[in-house]
């Protein structure tokens, strides 16, 4: 069989297992499987911009928010249809994400990540400032996803979007990473200047990866919309970027096996630690960190090399 | 009037310790350019120690002076920065890694840091005492908390400091040297290992003295470090990561926006929250360089 076929086949087992666990897990540990799906869509994203492109951004859960927030409100606090609610949320996302890029992507390094910062702090209190519209701290509750095209997608249904959620995710970031671009970014994450050099639009080449890793972002933030049906500030919150920028770093970063390990380990591990360490998971997560850092920079991905070798970072 | 007089004191206090903050920042970026994330957590630490050591929260009391504690939670931040330094970042600069390693890695610190602190300290709020109690008080016209004009006077006399080592002493030099150039700095035979520990110990220093004066304010509490280490590097970049009075001037900027702003303009008050994230912005992407420039280069 070619490399091809090995792909494909790769490919149709992972989603099989996937899809098929849907079905089989009961209500508690469906809840922790579509968590866990949406933790590893916004991995992935993550990956692309930290990871290939070289941008620490801490923005990403607030984008999630817009695109949740965003379908919540159109579809059931001003009544619009679901799939014109879905298809605005995400143009208001990509459009935020791309007026945040023009200046943001001009700032180097960890100056980038703060001002994200900032900005994700900023979506925060308009959040908790929003009055009936966004529920403010309280949230938004009581929606539910309404059947769509006469389908209603309940149970073991909605969580195969989840993973059509993420399979769309990967399927999109590993056509990018192989293409032009792909290089191009990777080419101005390790040197920007060579990158000019060899045509790359640097400026161009940063905005449209901020703009597409926070669309998969705003997605992903729909796609929870409807896991407990309750959205509020604190889902979004600063913690969960520093999280998500720890399972890329633990997991890998720059690629997307790297990613998804990330995200699966330290989404579980809380689990598995509380009769350790009770709730203070975060602490074994810090020591991982300082650890993975200092010994181990290419993560648990580095581990998978071995079998695979050949494959560039 | 009164009224007025009350809030420049009060905005004055909170800039002086976001000033601090700012401070511990920028003694670590100069020479190193890293930029110390955690110092928050480091002057949240610094606060809790401060505690423990003035109550009969671990032993029974020792009925020191407050003074001692002081000292000794400053002791306690030097060695947590030099500690910081020599487990975490001197490997990575040995082996020669891009700074954001650094930078990452000082995030995983903060984390340690924080869940420390609930570890050993607990979730709830503690209270800490002041040297001379929360009685009001009226210095010249203007009327504040005494731990209000302590945090002052203290915020000058290590801004005095630190400005009287970089301009005056023959390290203070060899720092500016090392931010100006590192391979000249280092070919002059200034040892570079040595000057980046001692900008995390100062930095750790500044920050948990930073904390230990705020807290008969706030308590101590943990988390308290984030919002400490926000409003600190907001203070740095308005202020200008170029000179050591520019911290004080960008805190003094930032707490003036925040607490004037939050009384007299026409906005909701959870809204007041984003004063210092607009600044931020603003500053980083209309004024990288902060308001004031780094000193010409003198060889």
């Amino acid at each position: 069989m070619n490399g091809r076929g090995v792909h494909a086949l790769g490919w149709l087992a992972g989603m099989g297992v996937a899809i098929g666990l849907a079905f089989v897990l009961g209500s508690y540990h469906t809840d922790v499987y579509r968590k866990m799906l949406i933790w590893v869509a916004m991995a992935l994203g993550f990956n692309f911009l930290f990871g290939v492109a070289g941008q620490i951004a801490f923005s990403h859960f607030a984008f999630a928010s817009v695109g949740a927030y965003g379908v919540v409100i159109l579809s059931h606090q001003l009544g619009l249809p679901f799939g014109l609610a879905f298809v605005l949320a995400i143009v208001i996302c990509g459009l935020t994400a791309f007026i945040v890029a023009i200046p943001a992507t001009r700032l180097e390094g960890f100056y980038l990540a703060l001002a994200t910062l900032a900005f994700s702090q900023l979506v925060r209190v308009t959040i908790d400032e929003g009055g009936a519209l966004t529920g403010g701290t309280g949230g938004l509750a009581n929606y539910r996803l309404p059947p769509f095209f006469g389908v209603d997608v309940r149970g073991p249904w909605y969580t195969v979007c989840l993973v059509l959620l993420v399979a769309f995710t990967l399927w999109i970031l590993t056509r990018v990473d192989a293409s032009w671009f792909g290089r191009a970014c990777r080419a101005v994450r390790d040197n920007p200047r060579a990158a000019e050099a060899m045509g790359v639009d640097i400026a161009r080449a940063r905005i449209l990866v901020f703009v597409m890793t926070s669309t998969l972002a705003g997605l992903a933030g729909i796609g929870y919309a409807y896991v407990d049906n309750v959205i509020n500030p604190a889902v979004f919150s600063l913690e969960n970027s520093f999280l998500l920028l720890f399972m890329i770093i633990i997991g890998g970063s720059g690629r997307h096996v790297g990613a998804m390990l990330g995200a699966v380990v330290l989404y579980l591990a809380p689990f598995a630690l509380e009769p350790v360490a009770g709730n203070h998971y975060m602490l074994v997560f810090g020591v991982l960190i300082v650890l993975a850092i200092l010994f181990r920079p290419d993560g648990l991905a580095g581990l998978l090399r071995i079998t695979r070798p050949g494959k560039a970072a | 009037m009164e009224d007025f007089l009350e809030l420049l004191v009060s905005a004055t206090a909170s800039g002086c310790v976001y000033g601090l903050l700012a401070l511990a920042y920028l003694v670590i970026i100069r020479p190193t350019s890293i930029i110390n994330f955690a110092v928050g957590e480091w002057a949240a630490s610094g606060a809790f120690v401060g505690v423990a050591v003035l109550s009969t929260l671990v032993w029974p009391a020792l009925e020191w002076p407050w003074w001692s504690a002081l000292l000794i939670v400053a002791a306690f931040g030097a060695l947590v920065g030099y500690g910081t330094e020599l487990l975490c970042v001197r490997p990575l600069v040995a082996r020669g890694a891009p700074e954001l390693s650094a930078i990452l890695v000082l995030l995983g610190v903060l984390v340690i840091f924080r869940e420390g602190n609930t570890l050993l300290f607990g979730a709830s709020p503690l209270p800490s005492p002041a040297p001379f109690g929360f009685r009001r008080m009226l210095i010249g016209p203007f009327p504040g908390v005494s731990q209000q004009f302590l945090i002052i006077g203290a915020t000058f006399g290590v801004f005095l400091s630190a400005w009287l080592f970089f301009e005056r002493t023959v390290w203070g030099r060899a720092f500016e040297a090392v931010a100006l150039n590192r391979k000249a700095a280092a070919l002059m035979g200034i040892d570079l290992r040595m000057v980046g520990a001692l900008a995390f110990a100062a930095g750790g220093a500044i920050a948990a003295v930073a904390g230990l004066l705020v807290s008969p304010l706030t308590s101590a509490h943990f988390l308290m470090g984030l919002p400490l280490a926000t409003q600190g590097f907001t203070a740095l970049v308005i202020g200008g990561i170029g000179r050591v009075e520019g911290a004080l001037l960008g805190g003094l900027i930032l707490a003036f926006v925040e607490q004037f702003g939050a009384r007299w303009l026409p906005v909701p008050s959870g809204m007041t929250l984003a004063f210092p994230f607009v600044l931020l912005i603003g500053f980083l992407l209309f004024r990288p360089t902060g308001l004031l420039r780094a000193p010409e280069t003198r060889v």
